[in-house]
């Protein structure tokens, strides 16, 4: 509406006063880029009823301590005439700024959550406090829940209008467990992260497994609980051909019988012949200080990666082993 | 010509950018040589130049500060090793000077103190791009030159697993491949180096080439390099002997072994080579790289081993990449353990003044704003003290 745009420039123009004026006292000719000539005094060919004037937008009359839940209760589209909030959006042209809320298409496009602010959110858990049970209170602390219910299950119910009750999203079960809280030992917990692949975060040390496969929830979550039951029990089992596992497989580097133990036991060696120092075995020398700082250095600087810390400690060590000042 | 030189010299000493850079490339050198001498005289190049051109009394006071090297000495010395862009940079200023700095004192130090009766200590050079491994390298070659050890250089490895024109099957060994190019050009900068070892060396088997060439025990080693240089397709073969000869002799102790390796992340890398149906060859295919890899094992004593870490030139590794593991993979890394890795850096404020007090003093650097303090921010800003961004920014100016 043209008589509703006209308050918004009055308020774009500096120093200009915003009136409540939208009568046609305050003639609109005099606005720049606006010429409408007021329909009282043009005499038409026919008697045209005259045009409503627009009413204020209802941002005007908003008290600032409003119920904001009653003018957005449901998603809606952005109405620029029922949001108080000046916002702006657009790429703006070059000297300008970006684009009003009345008439922006952009503001339309996006999805808004004004529906959704946390008063509102208060309002829907209220009313859903009846269908609820209480917290137990026993379970004040994260670490209690974890170690009483280590096993996490997600799910999800859609509820929407329309012909169906149904929506094949809800079938999805997903079971989620810390591996810490499972009885496993070092080669199970190994076989089991082979066996699980992408399905376990190192960081958090989670292991994740979202099922869909069967037409019903229920259904679902016994295939999720088999899938961990059956991970759980072949993980401590151990097969034959988990012998021939090459250093390739590794998941993280081990010194012992490495081809770095074996470089150094030479050099050692070498050394002490040199020496004439022939008395030494190879146990003797492998249970020196200076070794399993060596051992040390060569294990963090292969699982950890390089970096200055890591270098420069496996440089002391090997100059302390060679006997470099 | 005099005239105009003379009228250059005062244009230049009134630090006029545009004519100096107008010049062609003959009077640089003449000039150079004549704004030395001038410059000599009036300042004395105590900041950055040092006196003492021994590098076996190199201390850490002299850090930061140009050493000279005799050019002479760098003609038999580095017949291959320098870097182009140094080498650009001795053509211009007549001379060759290098900057002491921390990593090579710090492995003089260990070198000074090397047992030669225990086996060879292996010392690896890494560091991002451009801030000074080869040219740190060189130092310690013109070290254990002066302290006459036998130089066994390979100015860059990458050079062997690239773009090589013809691989011959090897006749040693039916697997391997020969580079002749490559084993001849290396043998001859071999023998510029190390001219006077060659007639005392005496090998001690018999080597049969073909069925009619044979080399007898006992004859020296310089016979099998010249076998080498004139019989191109046995280069290879002649190279892995010297290679063996060397490794089995230093450890009796006649002479002291360096071997300075540059880029010997290229030993465990892959290769572009391809043989002629285009499958791919290993770097452990080829007979060069082979023999190499045996000599940078430390089963031999008399010596010791530098080696630097090289992205440039590099195949099949990205740029950024300068540490240890990421440069010689699991394979490089487990052959070469242990190792004394050490780390080549920018420079720091007082190793950056000294590189820029010895360009003003050769007047390389032509810019009037070049030896006010904000030129000088200005230039440690843009080139964040990495020498060889600085050389090529001072290039410009």
């Amino acid at each position: 509406m043209a008589a509703a745009s006209l308050p918004a420039w009055r308020r774009l123009q500096p120093g200009a006063r915003t009136l409540r004026a939208f009568s046609t006292a305050a003639s609109p000719t005099t606005l720049p880029g606006n010429p409408r000539p007021s329909t009282t005094e043009r005499t038409s060919r026919f008697d045209r009823p005259p045009r409503r004037k627009a009413l204020p937008p209802r941002t005007e009359k908003m008290a600032v301590d409003q119920d904001w839940p009653s003018v957005y209760p449901v998603a809606a589209p952005f109405k620029p005439s029922a949001v108080p909030l000046p916002v702006r959006m657009g790429y703006p042209v070059k000297m300008g700024v970006p684009m009003a809320k009345e008439g922006n298409l952009e503001l339309l496009k996006i999805p808004n959550f004004l529906h959704l602010t946390p008063v509102a959110i208060k309002k829907h858990c209220e009313a859903l406090k009846d269908f609820c049970t209480e917290w137990p209170a026993a379970l004040d602390s994260d670490e209690k829940c974890e170690k009483h219910f280590p096993i996490e299950i997600d799910t999800a119910d859609y509820v929407s209008a329309g012909p169906s009750i149904r929506n094949p999203k809800a079938r999805v079960v997903t079971l989620r467990v810390k591996l810490s809280s499972l009885n496993l030992d070092d080669h199970a917990k190994k076989k089991l992260i082979k066996l699980v692949g992408e399905r376990y975060c190192k960081t958090t040390d989670v292991l994740t497994i979202k099922t869909d496969r069967c037409p019903l929830k229920r259904q679902n979550y016994d295939y999720a609980m088999y899938l961990l039951t059956v991970l759980y029990h072949e993980s401590w089992k151990t097969e034959d051909w988990e012998k021939n596992k090459t250093e390739a497989d590794m998941e993280e580097y081990i010194w012992t019988n490495s081809s770095s133990e074996k470089n150094i036991l030479e050099t050692l060696l070498q050394i002490k012949a040199a020496e004439k120092n022939l008395e030494v075995t190879k146990e003797e020398l492998l249970g020196t200080k200076e070794i399993e700082d060596y051992k040390k250095c060569v294990v963090s600087l292969k699982n950890e990666g390089d970096s200055e810390n890591t270098l420069s400690q496996y440089k002391d060590s090997v100059k302390r082993l060679l006997n470099l000042t | 010509m005099l005239k105009g030189v003379t009228r250059l010299v005062s244009r230049v000493h009134k630090l006029d950018p545009g004519h100096f850079l107008r010049l062609g490339t003959q009077a640089p050198q003449s000039l150079a040589a004549h704004l030395d001498n001038q410059v000599s005289f009036e300042s004395p190049r105590a900041i950055s130049c040092t006196s003492e051109n021994d590098p076996a009394k190199h201390e850490e006071k002299h850090e930061g500060q140009h050493y000279n090297l005799p050019l002479q000495d760098m003609k038999t010395i580095f017949p291959h090793g320098l870097p182009p862009r140094y080498a650009m940079q001795m053509k211009t200023f007549n001379e060759a000077c290098l900057m002491v700095r921390k990593p090579a004192l710090e492995l003089l130090h260990y070198l000074k103190n090397t047992n030669f009766a225990h086996p060879a200590v292996r010392y690896v050079l890494y560091g991002e791009k451009g801030t000074g491994k080869t040219l740190s390298l060189c130092h310690i070659i013109h070290f254990c030159a002066k302290q006459d050890w036998l130089i066994l250089h390979i100015p860059d490895a990458h050079l062997w697993v690239k773009d090589c024109r013809d691989l011959l099957q090897s006749s040693y060994n039916k697997q391997r491949f020969d580079q002749p190019l490559e084993a001849s050009v290396w043998l001859k900068n071999f023998k510029t180096t190390n001219e006077r070892f060659l007639n005392q060396i005496k090998i001690q088997e018999k080597y049969v080439w073909n069925k009619r060439e044979s080399i007898e025990k006992g004859s020296s080693l310089g016979e099998v390099v010249e076998q080498g240089i004139t019989r191109v397709r046995n280069a290879t073969d002649a190279v892995g002997i010297v290679l063996k000869e060397l490794k089995r002799q230093s450890s009796l102790g006649i002479f002291h072994l360096l071997v300075a390796v540059d880029g010997v992340n290229a030993l465990w890398g892959r290769t572009t080579l391809k043989r002629e149906d285009k499958s791919p060859i290993a770097a452990e295919e080829l007979a060069l790289i082979h023999n190499l890899r045996k000599m940078v094992k430390n089963d031999w004593n008399g010596g010791a081993i530098v080696m630097t870490l090289s992205q440039t030139g590099s195949l099949f590794k990205p740029r950024k990449a300068y540490l240890p593991q990421e440069l010689l993979g699991k394979e490089g890394f487990d052959a070469l353990d242990p190792f004394i890795p050490i780390l080549v850096g920018n420079y720091n404020p007082k190793e950056f003044e000294s590189c820029i007090q010895y360009y003003l003093e050769n007047s390389w650097l032509q810019h009037e704003k070049a030896h006010t303090e904000e030129g000088k921010k200005e230039l440690l800003f843009l080139s964040n003290g990495n020498p060889g961004q600085l050389e090529r920014l001072c290039a410009y100016l």
